[in-house]
């Protein structure tokens, strides 16, 4: 570790209240579906009800005679749209082909038309009345991924893994299964587009500002500086909002075609067929141990779905080779293809549905060898990552399972199933693992010190929900003593300095160091102006041999007290603003981070109820510790981790999508049918954070915390569920039918 | 606690004060689609007016001066967060959709438009509503509330600022619907325990998982209250 670690102020690591909260509450923040502009018209699609097959005669006479109608749009009939260059990486997209290319159905749900209208109503209406004919195929949307196992590849290896569990004392192969989950924020994707004759600027719904610029553009066939792209809030992506959807060209090409602002809000319907889903996966863990519970090999195959015009790797192995110490390893990876739209990274992508595949397997050999799962996963705790090498940058993972067991009462378990009542229910504890890694990407922020005692920090990256305008707030504060509500923070605009996509959870790691680069710069502005002023008492001295403590600037030699207010000396200067710009070098290119091996650790315990006597599972309490480098803000990082927990208990026992195998429709497309956690199947959560800088990442050795809280909640779900009632269900979500055969 | 900052507020610039073609002022950077604004008090406009620069269109399209009536569009009045509003409606148009497309009061959200998400909670004649399900003729004659009505003079409604406190929210998005739901429950004949109110509050979804900092929210207040 090069970087000293500084001591920032009470400003950094303790709950500091959101700078948003009171625009939250009242309804005043603007989300993208909230704008509206004069002469605006709504486009609404018209949805495909089969997966596969060709359009063969589409009638849209009725609908263009309706009220209100401006535009019917289908294929020959549509508004310019180009493809987006494939493969591009400041230009990802997971569907390229633009809405109505050719007329061939590639999955339920696909535009096959749409329609414009002056009011929504007008639109929805007439939608329904365009006749569309299909020659329809039998879709291929088999759950059985199966199909995928021949065309394995290797991602990682080490040893010789197949040998070494041929000769393992102790061995575990099982398969494991995840469901099609949807991401379902309660906010819709939606897109107003304006255009003014040469530019457009677009209200979008988007994790990545600067990204979606470069795919629309390429979309609209038109430079990245004529596409502007706005999101002041977003109401939640957890990775459906990181890549354009094809709503998103369509409503902006409407837009220039009719020369009306055009809103397009996808339904909730849509969100189970248009916007991505994390894929379902299938999973093969072989372990080999020695009776002592050392792993000798661990292998690791999986096949996740993609879609007939993608080509999405889920990832599950992203913490297979480095999470325990084995010296063979097996990371082989496959994809299947469906008739289902295209699948796309949903919080913690690999990693999450990985774990809960390697994490069972854990619990299962647990079992087999009578060791408490705990003790397994401490007796394979590895020195180093042992896939390259490399040093950890800060793994604190022992002491997340050993706080855990404390917190939880581990030690009170009765490792026999069934064994633990609590009135008429049966209780199952279990554990699980989780992991994720740690990432800085490139940023750039520009530092303002106004003439008003204020300042203004602004970076063309997105407040997601995480709470990224209150930790850019925090750090100028820290770096300037401006307070908090002092400080104005500018995100969600394209026009703005370059930052990073809300995803990996690597805003806050990315975004410090430019923050804080930012600040020192404007304040050095600050010195400047101060030595350079006429009347100044500081006209004439070095820059160098002035400082700036809390607000004020004073001579090196001179108590900061008796100094002079920034703001005064703007004024007396007649200079509005001193502004300074900084940059975060991508962790990637950086030789140092690149000496370690930098990732999140957690440890999960998990306590379920089972009532045999009317079939009733709930998840009754969660103990969660976890281990992300120093927390910034401590009340949206917990906020964080908690509702990753209630998404956690979500994937464990209620979401599946499902899809009719004669049509390819995903039949529980609403949140009756597909069931989300609500308040009252939260559980009761305790959330510790072990609060360990990473100083390899920035300053204040802040890593990140959106995913890491999902990560090993399903598994340790599971291993509770076999602890209660002796069914390991190897497919997720836990069904009470599952229970009801034991 | 601290004076909250307004991010956009403070985005504003003030030679962008534009107008649109009727000169009104945007409202929340939004401008009227047809001319509800005219029926706003002054004062409520001059409370409530936070510009934009990029909300503004730099040419708004000339379709908007000489817009024509919705076909089967007829006279409705709803009284609003204390205010009266005469609008021409389609029957068809739900309550949420008038809010949001129609009166500019886009606070209230949509999430699923069928009643199962509880984005779209108001208050009719104080009780709480999914304002999807139900037709806007249909509340001629009820004192509607929505979440920008919720705070009088500037002052938050307890449930606002204990949301606060507490971060009950993350994205904020499904957060209005939560308040709505939680300002109504208070009058609402519930057992005194966080487990009651996890029931009561369970027809509000949210994603984020917030459920643990909105029980401890609505909690306090009902304690205080």
């Amino acid at each position: 570790m090069q970087t000293p670690e500084t001591q920032p102020s009470s400003v950094i690591g303790t709950a500091v209240p959101r700078v948003d909260g009171r625009l939250k509450t009242t309804g005043a923040a603007m989300y993208s579906s909230d704008y509206s502009f004069p002469g605006m018209v709504y486009l609404v699609p018209v949805c495909s009800p089969i997966a596969k097959g060709r359009i063969t005669k589409l009638d849209a006479s009725a609908a263009e005679k309706m009220p209100g109608v401006l535009r019917v749009m289908y294929h020959g009939h549509a508004p310019v749209m180009y493809r987006p260059i494939p493969g591009s990486d400041d230009a990802f997209v997971d569907e390229t082909r633009p809405p109505f290319e050719d007329e061939v159905i590639y999955y339920s749900g696909q535009f096959v038309a749409a329609v414009v209208a002056e009011t929504v109503e007008q639109a929805r209406a007439a939608a329904e009345t365009v006749q569309v004919e299909y020659a329809s195929e039998s879709p291929n949307v088999a759950t059985d991924l199966s199909d995928g196992w021949g065309s394995l590849a290797d991602t990682s290896h080490r040893g010789d893994a197949g040998k070494a569990f041929a000769a393992a004392p102790v061995q575990i192969d099982e398969t494991y299964v995840t469901p099609v989950e949807t991401h379902n924020p309660i906010e819709l994707h939606a897109s107003v587009a304006v255009w003014d004759g040469k530019k457009f600027t677009l209200y979008e719904t988007t994790q990545s500002l600067l990204n979606h610029q470069a795919v629309m553009a390429q979309f609209l066939g038109v430079p990245n500086e004529n596409v502007q792209i706005v999101m002041k809030f977003l109401g939640s992506g957890f990775g459906g909002k990181l890549w354009p959807w094809t709503h998103a060209p369509l409503a902006a090409a409407t837009a220039r075609e009719l020369n009306r602002p055009v809103k397009a809000v996808v339904t909730r319907k849509m969100m189970f067929s248009n916007v991505g889903h994390r894929p379902r996966t299938q999973q093969r863990i072989r372990l080999g141990a020695t009776h002592d519970g050392k792993l000798v090999s661990l292998q690791h195959d999986y096949v996740n779905h993609t879609s007939m015009i993608s080509d999405y790797d889920e990832g599950c192995g992203e913490a297979t080779p480095y999470i325990y110490s084995t010296p063979n390893l097996l990371l082989r990876a496959a994809k299947a293809q469906r008739n289902i739209g295209p699948p796309t990274a949903m919080r913690g992508p690999g990693a999450v549905p990985g774990l809960y595949a390697l994490e069972s397997a854990m619990d299962e050999l647990a079992i087999k060898l009578k060791m408490d799962p705990v003790e397994l996963r401490l007796r394979n705790e590895p020195e180093k990552d042992e896939s390259n090498g490399k040093p950890f940058s800060s793994r604190h993972l022992k002491e997340c399972l050993t706080t855990g067991v404390e917190k939880f009462g581990w030690a009170k378990r009765n490792p026999a199933v069934g064994s633990m009542r609590k009135g008429d229910l049966v209780l199952g504890w279990g554990m699980a693992c989780a992991s994720w890694g740690a990432f800085r990407m490139a940023a750039q922020v520009s530092v303002a010190l106004n003439n008003d005692g204020t300042a203004r920090v602004s970076c063309a990256t997105q407040d997601i929900g995480t709470g990224t305008y209150t930790i850019f707030a925090q750090v100028v504060s820290d770096k300037t003593g401006i307070s908090v509500d002092k400080v104005q923070v500018v995100l969600g605009d394209t026009s703005l300095p370059a930052g990073p996509l809300s995803g990996g959870s690597w805003v806050t790691a990315s975004v410090v160091p430019a923050i804080a680069a930012a600040s020192n710069a404007a304040v050095h502005t600050m010195l400047g102006i101060a030595a350079s002023t006429a009347g100044s008492s500081f006209h004439g001295r070095k820059p160098d041999d002035l400082a700036y403590t809390a607000g004020r600037i004073h001579a090196k030699d001179q108590p900061a007290m008796q100094g002079v207010p920034f703001e005064d000396l703007l004024k007396q200067a007649n200079i509005r603003s001193a502004i300074g710009n900084g940059k975060s070098l991508a962790a990637s290119d950086d030789p140092n981070a690149q000496k370690y091996s930098q990732h999140s650790y957690g440890a999960q315990f998990v306590e379920v109820t089972w009532d045999p006597g009317i079939a009733r599972l709930r998840v009754s309490r969660v103990v969660s510790v976890i281990d992300v480098g120093r927390v910034i803000n401590l009340g949206p990082a917990r906020n964080q981790v908690q509702g990753a927990i209630v998404m956690g208990v979500g994937m464990g026992i209620f979401e599946e999508t499902r899809y009719d195998p004669r049509n390819g429709n995903p039949i529980n497309s609403n949140f009756a049918d597909y069931v989300v956690s609500t308040s009252a199947d939260a559980p009761e959560i305790d959330v510790t954070f072990l609060n360990y800088p990473d100083l390899t990442l920035n300053e204040y050795g802040a890593r990140g915390v959106g995913e890491i809280g999902l990560a090993g909640i399903a598994p340790a779900i599971t291993a509770a569920v076999y602890h209660a009632t002796g069914v390991r269900v190897r497919e997720l979500p836990v069904k009470i039918e599952n229970l009801m055969m034991a | 606690m601290p004076k909250q900052r307004d991010p956009e507020v403070l985005d504003q610039n003030p030679l962008d004060q534009k107008k649109d073609e009727n000169g009104e002022q945007p409202l929340f950077g939004r401008f009227s689609r047809r001319s509800f604004l005219s029926q706003l008090g002054a004062a409520s406009i001059a409370a409530t007016t936070t510009t934009l620069a990029h909300a503004a269109p730099t040419q708004a399209p000339a379709e908007a001066a000489t817009e024509k009536a919705v076909p089967g569009a007829v006279p409705i009045t709803l009284k609003i967060n204390g205010q009266t509003h005469k609008v021409m409606l389609e029957p068809r148009v739900t309550l949420l959709d008038a809010l949001r497309e129609q009166l500019q009061m886009p606070g209230t959200k949509k999430g699923c438009d069928h009643g199962q998400c509880g984005a779209c909670t108001v208050h009719v004649n104080g009780r709480r509503v999914n304002s999807c399900l139900s037709f806007a003729i249909m509340h001629q004659g009820d004192e509607i509330t929505t979440i920008e009505g919720l705070a009088q003079n500037g002052e938050l409604h307890p449930v606002q600022a204990a949301f606060i406190e507490h971060d009950g929210f993350q994205c904020g998005y499904c957060t209005p619907g939560q308040i709505m739901s939680a300002s109504a429950l208070l009058k609402e004949p519930i057992g005194k325990e966080d487990a009651d109110v996890r029931e009561a509050m369970a027809g509000n979804i949210c994603r984020c998982g917030a459920y643990t900092n909105i029980v401890a929210a609505v909690q306090q207040v009902r304690r205080t209250a």
